[in-house]
């Protein structure tokens, strides 16, 4: 089983994504076939995403048992610890720390 | 029960929901983060340059053990989530090289450390078990009657020859092994990496003797140590591994971290973890050794001892009275399952 989740990525990337897999929730395909069909699709599907992001995630033969793929630029990252895929949260940009620090005085 | 509410299932889980030792992921070795527990989960913290914090959740459900390092600290409550989950938490010294000590979750069954103390109290069954120990390291029968001294100096040889082996098969020096601490960072990269492994392997054997409920603390072949049944049971699996591994990685230039990173896949490879489990059932308990599963369903009941019975008799209980018939147990009463 394949999973390819988007965010804000181009129509046509969501369009030519639901040719292959079904939507069941909105930006997230999921269908099944093989790792080369899946090779070709990711590939096409990375290369165009613009500002969006997207992340591929497929069965692997290593100790967690899938893979996780990401493409394009998003607070979420995944780190290596050691062989132990992790998700790392980074800090937000500093225009996005001002707006959330937006509380009164004294609060 | 209050699994009844998803709320409450979701922040104290049931046994179903738990993946068994041998479904867990091995091992996670943290260095240099703050361990906290947030409103949702439980996440390692560190500092970026600019002041700002990153954030790395951790599974904590599905971790088997979680080796804390130097530079590392942990809330309450985050080790209270990671012992809730049954994760053993074990600090360790830098690079994971040393073990100094472990917590274990609370509920655990006593099954298989009942089965340990029994064959540790009896002397003519301790030999038993020591004799399985080095027959399973031998890999063949040793001939019967030979007293353990004699073992002992067959397994020494044997190590011996394995590291002459190795040494001349990646054509090094003769090896010579060096526990000293001090001298840590002047030591050859055989050593480094076998130090880093051994450490690792006593971790994730930590954990197996942890989840069974045994006791770390009475071995069969070591003795007086606190640790002695770890040094035990990670002895079974050093010549396979943690030795060839290290010889390995001779010429690397980060030993440790490529040992560690070299284990996790071994794990993998040789399905260690469910072995270890088999193997350490098969010491304690040969004629027992398929009943896990009967002994976790008994997890969370706690039995009474019966020596007149058949061993126990159920808990929770009020045998005042002298009616059994109309004793009612606590399953049925409405008892508030833990403090919370």
């Amino acid at each position: 089983m394949v999973v390819i989740t988007t965010t804000a990525v181009p129509a046509h990337v969501r369009g030519a994504l639901s040719r292959w897999m079904v939507e069941p929730s909105t930006g997230v395909y999921v269908g099944t076939m093989s790792a080369r069909v899946r090779d070709e699709l990711w590939a096409a599907v990375s290369a165009s995403v613009g500002d969006g992001a997207a992340v591929c995630l497929c069965p692997a033969d290593n100790e967690q048992g899938f893979d996780v793929r990401t493409a394009g630029e998003r607070r979420r990252e995944v780190v290596d610890w050691e062989g132990m895929m992790l998700v790392q949260m980074n800090p937000l940009a500093s225009a996005e720390v001002e707006m959330e620090r937006q509380v009164p005085e004294g609060w | 029960m209050s699994a009844d509410n998803p709320r409450t299932a979701l922040a104290r889980p049931t046994l179903a929901m738990l993946p068994r030792v041998s479904d867990n992921l091995s091992f996670l070795y943290a260095d240099i983060v703050r361990i906290v527990q947030t409103d949702t989960g439980v996440c390692a913290e560190t500092e970026t340059d600019s002041g700002h914090i990153q954030r790395v959740y951790l599974p904590t459900a599905s971790l088997g053990c979680l080796l804390l390092g130097p530079g590392t600290s942990i809330t309450q409550p985050a080790l209270a989530t990671f012992l809730r989950h049954g994760t053993t938490v074990v600090t360790s010294g830098s690079g994971g090289i040393l073990h100094y000590g472990a917590w274990q979750p609370s509920e655990k069954s006593t099954f298989w450390l009942q089965h340990q103390v029994a064959a540790y109290a009896d002397e003519a069954r301790r030999l038993e078990v020591a004799r399985a120990m080095y027959e399973m390291r031998f890999e063949e029968t040793p001939p019967a009657g030979v007293p353990v001294g004699q073992l002992r100096r067959l397994e020494g040889n044997r190590m011996q020859k394995l590291y002459r082996n190795l040494s001349t098969k990646y054509k090094l020096q003769p090896f010579r092994r060096n526990y000293d601490p001090g001298a840590w960072d002047r030591q050859n990269p055989i050593n480094k990496a076998y130090g880093a492994a051994n450490a690792a392997l006593y971790g994730v054997v930590h954990t197996v003797i942890a989840h069974l409920g045994c006791s770390p603390a009475l071995g069969f072949v070591h003795h007086g140590k606190q640790h002695s049944f770890v040094y035990d049971v990670a002895d079974l699996y050093k010549a396979e591994t943690t030795v060839p591994l290290a010889f390995s990685l001779h010429a690397s230039d980060f030993p440790e971290r490529d040992a560690r990173y070299r284990l996790r896949t071994h794990y993998r490879l040789y399905r260690l973890i469910p072995r270890m489990v088999r193997d350490i059932q098969y010491l304690l308990a040969p004629e027992d050794a398929e009943e896990e599963d009967e002994a976790e369903g008994q997890w969370r009941v706690v039995e009474l001892w019966d020596p007149d019975g058949g061993g126990s008799v159920g808990g929770g209980v009020n045998y005042g009275g002298g009616d059994a018939a109309r004793a009612v147990p606590a399953s049925e009463l409405d008892v508030p399952e833990g403090g919370h």
